[in-house]
């Protein structure tokens, strides 16, 4: 029976493991850099830009990534003018993006917050630019502080993955959940609970690897 | 003549911190600014060195204005002569605010480079150099919270120095040392100005600005005096 089970399940696990990775890995990619943007235009001194940008992140983060998911793929296409149908794996990035951006960038803003504006001051009196004096001075500094906020949405990122079953996409839960249906039984979701745990034990290796690279100053 | 400040006044909000303000200094002349605390010392440093805009007069650094009257408005330099203005102007800050993740040596290069103002052998050799007489030799690859609050003070004075200032100004120098790096703080300020840098010291330190300034220019109540040592 056991051996039945995983003989189905690898196969599926293996094709699903390319979904639930490539949405986190484009997530990331994609989502962080633009963070950084995002937090730039929201505490932007123009009044229209931070309101806008403020209410883009109350809307991602006020609703579920689930909903988000379902309305860019159900809902998008039906709004007037600016409605498009989306396929599924485009849904999927872009609701995806959009959801970790507005934490990211929520993330990176009181990151650099928390900049005494000494150095900012600084650079100015030393006649840097504005944008060397945030790539240079402040951003490093900003990268050091967030890392831990940073690592704790890309964990919580894994494990979102599992929502794109609501589009119909098929990652490594959903080819738990058929194994199951068709023997009935648990098993299946055990073997794919160790992947995430695997999954999540590599990375936090890997953020741990970052923090400490950013230890030798204080 | 290399800084000359005339009929300077500033406010924030309905709090007016100096008005009408003028004095000038020389090639090489110790200035020191006293006064109580919340006289304005601060923020007459932070004006010279455009961390604050003043609201009325006219500041001239080396025969380029910073700010000048135009018809009862006050006139700011464009943004290119701003650049250049800012560099003849240093300001060494009391917390210092070295970049914490960068190196001495990184931290003394990273504005001439910015700037471009040289080759980077010949920024390198000029750091190498600085750090010498400030004696912080073997200090280049320290990070700034390795190093004691003297010689993070002395960093910060090298680092501005990189960009061959007219005008070095320095905001309580001696309010975070102790008696023994005090004495060699005097000692590096008279270095520079022997080197012909004008140099600007705010501090409520009485003794101090006794000991070193040739003339004293005293905030009260939004005036100022000068005494000539
Ligand atoms: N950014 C600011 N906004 C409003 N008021 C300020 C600001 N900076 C300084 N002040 C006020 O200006 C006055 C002078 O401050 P400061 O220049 O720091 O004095 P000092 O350096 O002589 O102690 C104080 O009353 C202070 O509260
Ligand atoms: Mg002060």
């Amino acid at each position: 029976m056991e051996t039945k089970v995983l003989r189905m399940l690898v196969p599926m696990a293996l094709e699903g493991l390319k979904v639930t990775l490539g949405v986190f890995a484009i997530t990331l990619i994609v989502s962080l850099p633009l963070a950084i943007v995002v937090a730039k235009l929201r505490m932007s001194n123009n009044k229209i830009t931070s309101k806008i940008t403020g209410t883009y992140i109350y809307i991602m983060r006020g609703t579920p990534l689930l909903l988000q998911l379902m309305f860019i793929f159900f809902g998008f296409y039906r709004v007037p003018y600016i409605g498009y149908p989306f396929s599924r794996e485009q849904a999927i990035i872009i609701a995806f993006v959009l959801n970790y951006t507005a934490y990211f960038a929520e993330i990176f803003r009181g990151g650099i917050n928390s900049i005494d504006v000494g150095q900012h001051e600084a650079s100015l009196v030393l006649g840097l630019s504005k944008i060397h004096t945030f790539m240079k001075i402040i951003l490093p500094q900003v990268i050091k502080n967030v890392m831990p906020s940073i690592g704790n949405e890309v964990i919580t990122l894994v494990k979102d993955t599992s929502l794109v079953y609501i589009l119909g996409s098929s990652d490594i839960l959903k080819a738990a959940r058929s194994v199951s249906n068709v023997y009935a039984a648990f098993s299946p979701y055990i073997y794919i609970g160790i992947v995430y745990l695997v999954i999540v034990a590599v990375l936090t290796k890997i953020l741990d690897k970052i923090e400490s690279k950013y230890n030798y100053y204080r | 003549m290399v800084l000359l400040v005339e009929n300077l006044s500033k406010s924030f909000g309905n709090n007016e911190v100096f008005h009408d303000i003028s004095f000038s200094v020389n090639i090489g002349e110790i200035v020191c600014i006293r006064g109580k605390s919340g006289e304005g010392k601060t923020t007459l440093l932070r004006c010279l060195t455009s961390l604050e805009t003043a609201d009325k007069g006219s500041i001239k650094i080396n025969n380029m204005y910073l700010c000048k009257e135009d018809n009862n408005n006050i006139k700011y330099a464009q943004k290119n002569e701003l650049q250049a203005i800012r560099q003849e102007i240093g300001l060494v800050f009391q917390n210092f605010n070295l970049f914490p993740h960068m190196n001495i040596m990184e931290n003394l290069m990273e504005a001439p480079l910015f700037l471009k103002n040289d080759t980077r052998e010949n920024i390198k050799s000029r750091a190498e150099e600085l750090l010498k007489s400030l004696e912080l030799e073997g200090k280049e690859d320290s990070y700034p919270f390795q190093l004691s609050g003297g010689q993070q003070q002395r960093v910060a004075i090298a680092r501005a120095c990189m960009l061959n200032p007219s005008v070095l100004c320095f905001d309580e120098p001696t309010s975070a040392l102790d008696d023994q790096t005090r004495g060699q703080i005097s000692k590096i300020i008279k270095y520079l100005s022997s080197e012909g840098i004008a140099i600007i010291i705010v501090t409520h330190d009485n003794a101090f600005a006794d000991e070193i300034a040739h003339r004293i220019i005293t905030m009260k109540d939004g005036k100022i005096t000068i005494e000539e040592q």
